[in-house]
């Protein structure tokens, strides 16, 4: 498929070892030539500005941005991506070294940062920490495995030679889960060796036959209203197969929540922040999309916009939606929350503490760019959707509800997710116009947003500004909290309404707090739509709470730890807003926390410039009730076993987005069954192919999809010990299986092999299957407004203690150190366990010290990309100690609950509590910037040179 | 995110180079690593109907001393200059300040020739080259010149360039070896941050004193600035904690900076005060034999 233009260049590549001669246009760049025209897709596309790194290839054997080179220019070059630099079938030892250490999670940067590893052990075959750093300095992994890369990228030359062993890794330290085969085991990631390989594909790797591409038009003013469109320019441009605006799409209202659907497939009237979509296009190729929508004409009437929520509710502020008076002086959300005498608790306080805080604008910034791909089947009235999505059962549903097709009808699939952290979780304008262009012009329909465009889309982290007071007994015990949060919800609800309950639900939720007022106000702007971000509405408030208690600390006299000991929240708990504390160790985290970091020789006593801090926090083990009404189950699995016994295929559809879903329910399903991990095989994320779960969204999938997973498992099971049983002529319940054998659990020699079991069973009664579902114990929560949110089968606890560096004369923080010490239960992969702390960990640091999304004063952004929006890059990440204390959760699979978000709110309290032992400095405004603790810094000097 | 529609010339001769950029002017650019020029185009930043590929000018890429001074070729990457011998040994401060900027894949296409010929203000090798006393080989039309580092950028994105300049070398003169040099950064995040502030100082130390001083800012001004007070201010003395200080203090008066997402004007003084004395005394203690 080359270029035969009169302007294209004639250029021989050899790729992979493998020479081709191709006609380029002047414009293709090196990763177009690689992913579009040999489909090498396991070079990613992430910016397209050189920023992310994960199209990363090597070039005459050093590593380069493929999304900076003229393909024309690197005529003659030797290319090596990542489908060439395993030898054969064998993989090289680096890759099975990021494999063992469990050094990737999305997988979307890790073929960048394989290539780039692989050009520094050519050069020095034994690296030390820093010449890691200073190679892979400019790769982003949002998932944020920085420490185990290190750690592969060290080890390379351990797996020389050595065979992946399909042996379970290594155990978790503790002892607990000794009983168990698989559970509990260090195995490597089931999608693992097709992400080291580039082998898997995302969304926007997939091609189809005729397939078309599409391009939407957003608005280039923040509020106004539209009074006319003419499209005729864009028609008439050569490759342009359709043009749509609002006139062309159901008049619906869509969004997440029901009672707050506010958004529109394509403005009608009016739009509400840069960036709300007017139009779009579908072209034959990319290129001519994109030259489409700039020939799109709007006539638009300017209205004044308000960006900041303290605005936005005075009087007079523009309305941003006036149509509904339910959304007076801007207010999508309102929750006005007394628990107990809050009057009261003050009253009965020795000591209050109080303060205001501003949270920031933070943005998941997923490496991969959102991208949906539509194909309707017109004979047969279906559709199919594959999308980056995390949570494709939602997609379903409001693809249905929009479209007026039944469920049953779509056919939606999510391919590699290259992480999501909530920014994946909703339907996309995307989604919609690909489907509307499916069904327009009878051929598959790719959309892709930018990384500019995934700015503007947004659903990052709603900024809050936080009045929090707390009062203490001397000894330490709280005695009331008062909090009133001012959310910035954007133009949109999104998720909004759950993320004004989650900012007050959660509070209580960690220590025992008898009185508790909670007034929250989710305010519109005309910026884009804040979403639910990983810890969903929590860290902003946990970091409030957190510093204040510090405070208090100090005035009362008291260790940080004490503080946080005599308060801790118990297990069999029910807190003041009526949610339900099963399992509980948080005293546990707390008291090795305190042990571990040697913290009492530290605190306080830290050269100047140094500082310890201690953060906690935790999360729901997925939402108590769905977004939408449903008496479905949550989450839902079957099984089925191969006809001769060897294996059994597990279906599935919890979105594997990086957090390790796709390797822990096969373990789960592996340890059930009574067979070894490697003989499952998953069936995942396809509506046709595998049963409804939820999805990926508030830390729900170990938990409930795990149970769901362990019941089709444990039904399958019986059938077999029923055939063993009569087969060997004794009672059912006196048999086990474990280890690929069926046996009589007091005389393990009196037994037969599972597959044998297995191939009896279909012999006599055809397939073998099972199917298992799991809803949430009924009623959870109390009766007032609002109480659903914030319940959750289980919660987890985690207690984090990090040590800084503050540069005294710059104001530059450095995290050194990090130890997590977390309640999560039954710890079913270490390697995917600790890979979610330590991103977490990460994660929050970004947002901690570096991340806002900022708005000029006509509302555009300033940084939409990610060289004015940092994320942590590896030079930033500290060293990371994380251990799971013992814990049980009686509703969990093998008593597991949640990990993946629980370890972030912790994080942003811990940074702030050490900045602040280290300089004196108590930054209550994030990111905390070098600037904002010089400020601190100079302000205390000068009340020093005063006195 | 597609380009705007171009032609591309891939010359053989830096001859052939020149005359295509004289004949086109405004309406092309010159492509050496692609890494500000690429990103520009796609953006819409820049506009141009022509691009002239360097590439194939291999002579630009050498890095060799012409007697005692430094060579280094326009088009060498910043990775090979990082990497070579010859720089590390001649002039080592080049290296450390290349080390700290953009990702190694950024480093292994983006060159020398380019940062300078961009003109971009928060650039990092031109203060350094400057505080060196580098000069800049171009070659145009009209034949060969060399222009002082200080004297090439004009203002933010401008240079002394004119259609058809093509910047062929950087050259660093002899250093002596009562000489030092340092240059100091500071960027919001360890990796791949561009400079909210860098100084670079080099100091001439004989007999214990400072007998020569330059120092250069970046980032705090539409070119790279020299800090004419502050370099007097050290000249003739002893290295010293409180002359460092207090000319430190006189660098930041100097400074220009602006305000933006990186940082506002008062913090990138107050960060050029903290850099110019680090840098100052980083300079003394390689100028007097300590830490070399």
């Amino acid at each position: 498929m080359s270029d035969t233009r009169p302007n294209a260049h004639l250029i021989q590549l050899t790729v992979n070892g493998r020479v081709h001669v191709l006609g380029v246009a002047p414009e293709t760049t090196l990763k177009q030539v690689l992913r579009e025209e040999l489909n090498l897709t396991g070079t990613k596309s992430g910016c397209d500005t050189g920023d992310c790194g994960a199209c990363t290839v090597l070039m005459n054997g050093r590593a380069v941005t493929s999304c900076l080179v003229l393909a024309a220019t690197a005529d003659g070059a030797e290319i090596t991506t990542i489908e060439g630099v395993s030898d054969g079938a064998d993989l090289h030892p680096l890759q099975k070294s990021f494999l063992k250490h469990g050094a990737l999670q999305c997988g979307f940067c890790t073929p960048g940062m394989i290539n780039s590893s692989l050009e520094l052990i050519r050069k020095k075959p034994a690296p030390d920490d820093d010449d890691i750093k200073t190679a892979l300095g400019g790769h982003l992994c949002r998932c944020g495995t920085y420490p185990r890369i290190i750690e592969a990228v060290k080890d390379w030359r351990s797996f020389e030679g050595v065979d992946l062993d399909t042996e379970p890794g290594e155990h978790d330290e503790r002892d607990q889960e000794r009983d168990h085969s698989t559970v509990g085991r260090g195995v490597m990631r089931y999608d693992g060796p097709d992400k080291v390989t580039g082998r898997l594909e995302y969304t926007a790797d997939l091609k189809l036959p005729g397939m078309v591409y599409g391009k939407i038009l957003g608005s280039p003013i923040p509020h106004g209203l539209i009074k006319s469109i003419d499209t005729s320019a864009a028609r008439a441009l050569p490759g342009v197969l359709a043009v749509i605006t609002a006139e062309d799409v159901p008049d619906v209202l869509y969004g997440v929540s029901p009672p707050r659907y506010d958004e529109e497939i394509l403005a009608r009237e009016r739009v509400r922040y840069i960036g709300d979509e007017v139009a779009a296009v579908v072209a034959e190729d990319e290129a001519t999309a994109e030259k489409a929508v700039k020939l799109i004409e709007v006539e638009y009437e300017p209205l004044p916009a308000v960006f900041d929520p303290r605005e936005a509710m005075a009087e007079g502020a523009p309305l941003i939606h006036p149509e509904h008076e339910k959304y007076a002086r801007n207010i999508n959300t309102s929750v006005e929350w007394h628990f107990g005498d809050v009057e009261q608790g003050f009253a009965d306080a020795d000591c209050i503490v109080e303060d205001t805080f501003e949270g920031n604008r933070t943005y998941q910034c997923p490496i991969e760019p959102h991208a949906s791909m539509a194909r309707w089947e017109h004979h047969a009235g279906k559709l199919t959707i594959w999308s980056s999505t995390q949570a494709p059962h939602y997609l379903r549903h409001m693809l249905s509800r929009i479209f007026d097709i039944p469920q049953g009808d779509i056919r939606a699939i999510a391919p590699g997710v290259g992480g999501g952290f909530g920014a994946k979780a909703e339907t996309t304008p995307l989604d919609l116009c690909a489907v509307i262009f499916a069904r327009m012009v009878g051929r598959p329909v790719m959309m892709k947003y930018t990384r500019e465009e995934m700015f503007r889309h947004f659903r990052g982290r709603h900024k809050q500004y936080i009045d929090m007071k707390i009062g203490l007994k001397k000894d330490g015990t709280i005695t009331a909290c008062k909090s009133h949060i001012l959310l910035d919800g954007g133009a949109y609800t999104s998720f909004g309404i759950v993320t004004a309950y989650y900012a007050g639900s959660m509070v209580p939720t960690l220590y025992k707090i008898p009185n508790y007022q909670y007034d929250g106000y989710r305010m519109y702007t005309n910026l884009p739509a804040s979403g639910a971000m990983r810890g969903h509405g929590v860290p902003q408030p946990r970091f409030a709470f957190e510093s204040l208690l510090d405070t208090a600390a100090e005035q009362l006299g008291l260790d940080p730890f004490d503080i946080r000991l005599r308060n801790a929240m118990e297990p069999d708990t029910l807190t003041c807003n009526d949610l339900d504390i099963s399992s509980c160790e948080f005293e546990a985290t707390l008291k090795q926390a305190r042990e571990r970091t040697g913290w009492d020789g530290k605190k306080g006593k830290l050269p100047p410039g140094k500082g310890i801090g201690v953060g906690c926090g935790g999360f729901v083990s997925g939402a108590g009730y769905p977004i939408y009404r449903s008496k479905f189950p949550h989450s839902n699995a079957m099984i089925r076993l191969s006809e001769d016994g060897m294996a059994a295929s597990v279906h599935i559809a919890a979105a594997e987005i990086g957090q390790g879903c796709n390797t822990i329910l096969p373990q789960i399903a592996a340890e059930e069954l009574g067979i070894p991990y490697h003989r499952i095989w998953l069936v995942e994320n396809d509506s046709v192919l595998a049963p409804t779960d939820l999805g990926a969204y508030s830390s729900r999938v170990t938990l409930m999809a795990g149970n769901a997973v362990r019941m089709a498992a444990s039904e399958v099971k019986k059938q077999l010990l029923v055939v063993a049983g009569e087969q060997l002529g004794c009672d059912v319940n006196a048999l086990t299986a474990r280890d690929g054998r069926i046996y009589v659990a007091e005389h393990p020699r009196v037994g037969l092999d599972w597959d044998e079991t297995a191939r009896l069973a279909f012999s006599r009664g055809g397939p073998v299957t099972g199917t298992g579902h799991y809803s949430p114990p009924p009623g959870l929560g109390g009766k007032y407004k609002g109480a659903a949110v914030g319940t959750s089968p289980a919660y987890s606890f985690s207690t984090a203690v990090c040590e800084v560096t503050v540069d005294l004369e710059t104001g530059f923080v450095t995290v050194d150190d990090f130890h997590d010490f977390s309640d999560a239960g039954t710890v079913i992969n270490p390697l995917t366990f600790h890979g979610q702390v330590e991103g977490g960990i990460i994660m929050g640091l970004g947002e901690t010290l570096l991340e806002d999304t900022l708005v000029h004063e006509d509302g555009s952004l300033v940084n939409p990309d990610l060289h004015g929006y940092l994320v942590p890059t590896i030079c930033d990440s500290p060293r990371i100690v994380s251990r799971a204390v013992e814990s049980y959760e009686p509703r969990g699979p093998f008593g597991a609950k949640e990990i993946g978000e629980g370890c972030l709110p912790p994080i942003l309290g811990a940074i702030a509590n050490a900045v602040y032992d280290a300089c004196g400095v108590r930054v209550t405004e994030l990111p905390i910037t070098p600037e904002r603790v010089l400020a601190g810094l100079q302000a205390l000097r000068r009340e020093r040179e005063e006195k | 995110m597609a380009f705007c529609d171009f032609t591309l010339h891939r010359p053989d001769s830096l001859a052939e180079a020149c005359r295509l950029g004289r004949e086109y002017g405004s309406e092309a650019a010159y492509l050496a690593g692609g890494t500000e020029l690429l990103v520009d185009l796609r953006s819409g930043r820049q506009a141009v109907a022509h691009v002239i590929d360097l590439g194939h000018l291999t002579e630009l890429k050498e890095i060799r001393c012409d007697g005692d001074t430094l060579h280094i070729g326009a088009l060498a990457t910043l990775n090979e200059i990082a990497e070579s011998p010859t720089v590390r040994e001649r002039f080592h401060p080049l290296a450390e300040a290349i080390e700290t900027m953009a990702g190694s894949q950024i480093r292994n296409l983006a060159t020398m020739g380019g940062n300078f010929s961009c003109g971009v203000p928060c650039s990092d090798t031109p203060p350094i080259t400057c505080a060196a006393g580098g000069a800049i080989a171009v070659t145009g039309p009209d034949g060969e010149r060399e222009v002082a580092a200080r004297d090439f950028v004009l203002a933010p994105r401008s240079t002394v360039l004119t259609p058809g300049d093509i910047v062929t070398a950087i050259r660093i003169p002899p250093q002596p070896d009562t000489s030092g040099a340092s240059f100091q950064r500071f960027s919001l995040r360890r990796g791949s941050a561009l400079a909210v502030a860098s100084v670079s100082a080099w100091l001439n130390v004989e007999q214990g004193v400072i007998g020569e001083a330059r120092v250069v800012m970046g980032a705090v001004g539409p070119v790279p600035l020299f800090a004419e007070r502050c370099a007097e201010a050290v000249t003739g003395e002893a290295p010293g904690e409180t002359v460092f200080a207090e000319a430190a203090r006189i660098a930041a008066e100097e400074a220009q900076p602006i305000s933006d997402l990186r940082g506002t004007k008062q913090y990138r003084r107050d960060v050029v005060a903290v850099l110019a004395r680090r840098a100052l005394a980083r300079a003394a203690d390689l100028a007097e034999g300590r830490n070399r």
